[in-house]
């Protein structure tokens, strides 16, 4: 009687396993059909801005930069602050995000250097130097940070059409590096994109 | 002798730049859309220029992006993203893209246009959405 009991429920998890899993392929299926597609695809799904603007806008302006007399030519990697880009459309854009795709980029091209989260720095010195907790000998001074040579910022705006069915968007993305001490516009560039729905 | 060189020397950037052909990945044999000349140069930053030209009257567009490769043939960065290229009719164009890193020596272009393929049977196109 407990044989039969085990043997039913041995079958029942493999018909369980068996529904999860589709032939001889690595996969785990639902009912619905869902898969993974190419994240460097070109995305059309609506207007709204997306990440193939996203993408192409952190791509032309990271290539740009590189190629600026700023960046070309300078002996010793520069270090920037990144500062904020302002989104003077009137969607939701994550501007954040362009700028991660923008510094990790240039930090992968190995062309620059970008100053790091400057409130946890200060909160990790004072720990480290005012706590007690740790070793003199082996704790990180203060007074040793790297001033910024430049910072880079920009903004982002958009105009919009609508006439009938047809919807027309249009988006201007603006970066500018300056010099910290000069306050000089070392390079400024700017990305265009228009999407059109009919 | 001078003229001779002169000659010599126009004739191997020709081949040259004719022999860049086999730098192109065409995704589907492109029908209208013909790549007419490929310059590059690596000063500093490896730079690509592609001369395209529509033969059609119609628009067409086009998809590519840049793989690039270091001197022992590795890639050096991820996949870039597709990007797209409205040609219009009879226009001629170019692409022009820069290596993302100095240890980018060599490049391949990517080329799609997905209403312009002369084998329709394939759907696949590096386009999300409708």
């Amino acid at each position: 009687m407990k044989l039969t009991k085990i043997s039913t429920l041995l079958l029942s998890i493999l018909f369980v396993a068996g529904c999860a899993t589709t032939g001889n392929s690595p996969v785990v299926r639902g009912g619905e059909n869902i898969s993974y597609g190419d994240a460097n695809a070109v995305e059309t799904v609506t207007l709204d801005f997306g990440s193939t603007d996203l993408q192409s806008i952190a791509e032309s302006m990271t290539r740009s930069l590189l190629q600026s007399d700023v960046i070309a030519k300078s002996k010793d990697r520069p270090l920037i602050r990144v500062d904020s880009i302002k989104n003077k459309t009137s969607e939701y854009i994550d501007t954040a995000s362009i700028t991660d795709s923008i510094r990790t980029q240039l930090t992968k091209s190995g062309s620059v250097r970008f100053a790091g989260n400057e409130q946890s720095a200060i909160d990790e010195l004072n720990k480290q130097n005012q706590s007690g907790l740790y070793k003199k000998k082996k704790s990180n001074k203060i007074g040793a940070m790297e001033a910024p040579d430049y910072v880079l910022e920009g903004a982002i705006s958009s105009i919009v059409k609508k006439s009938g069915s047809v919807k027309d968007v249009y988006y201007k993305f603006t970066l500018n590096l300056s010099g910290v001490g000069s306050n000089v516009l070392e390079w400024s560039d700017e990305k265009e994109i228009r999407k059109t729905k009919k | 002798m001078y003229k001779l060189i002169l000659l010599l020397l126009l004739s191997c950037s020709a081949f040259a730049a004719g022999n860049n052909q086999n730098k192109v990945e065409y995704l589907g044999e492109l029908k209208y859309l013909k790549v007419d000349k490929i310059l590059s140069a690596n000063k500093s930053l490896l730079k690509v220029q592609v001369e395209l030209s529509n033969t059609s009257i119609d628009n067409q567009q086009l998809y590519y992006r840049f793989k690039w490769y270091d001197s022992d043939g590795f890639t050096v960065w991820n996949d870039e993203p597709w990007k797209t290229l409205l040609i219009y009719g009879k226009q001629r164009s170019t692409l022009s893209a820069v290596a993302p890193t100095k240890k980018a020596t060599d490049y391949k272009i990517e080329l799609q246009s997905p209403e312009n393929r002369n084998n329709d049977k394939s759907n696949a196109s590096p386009l999300t959405g409708n």
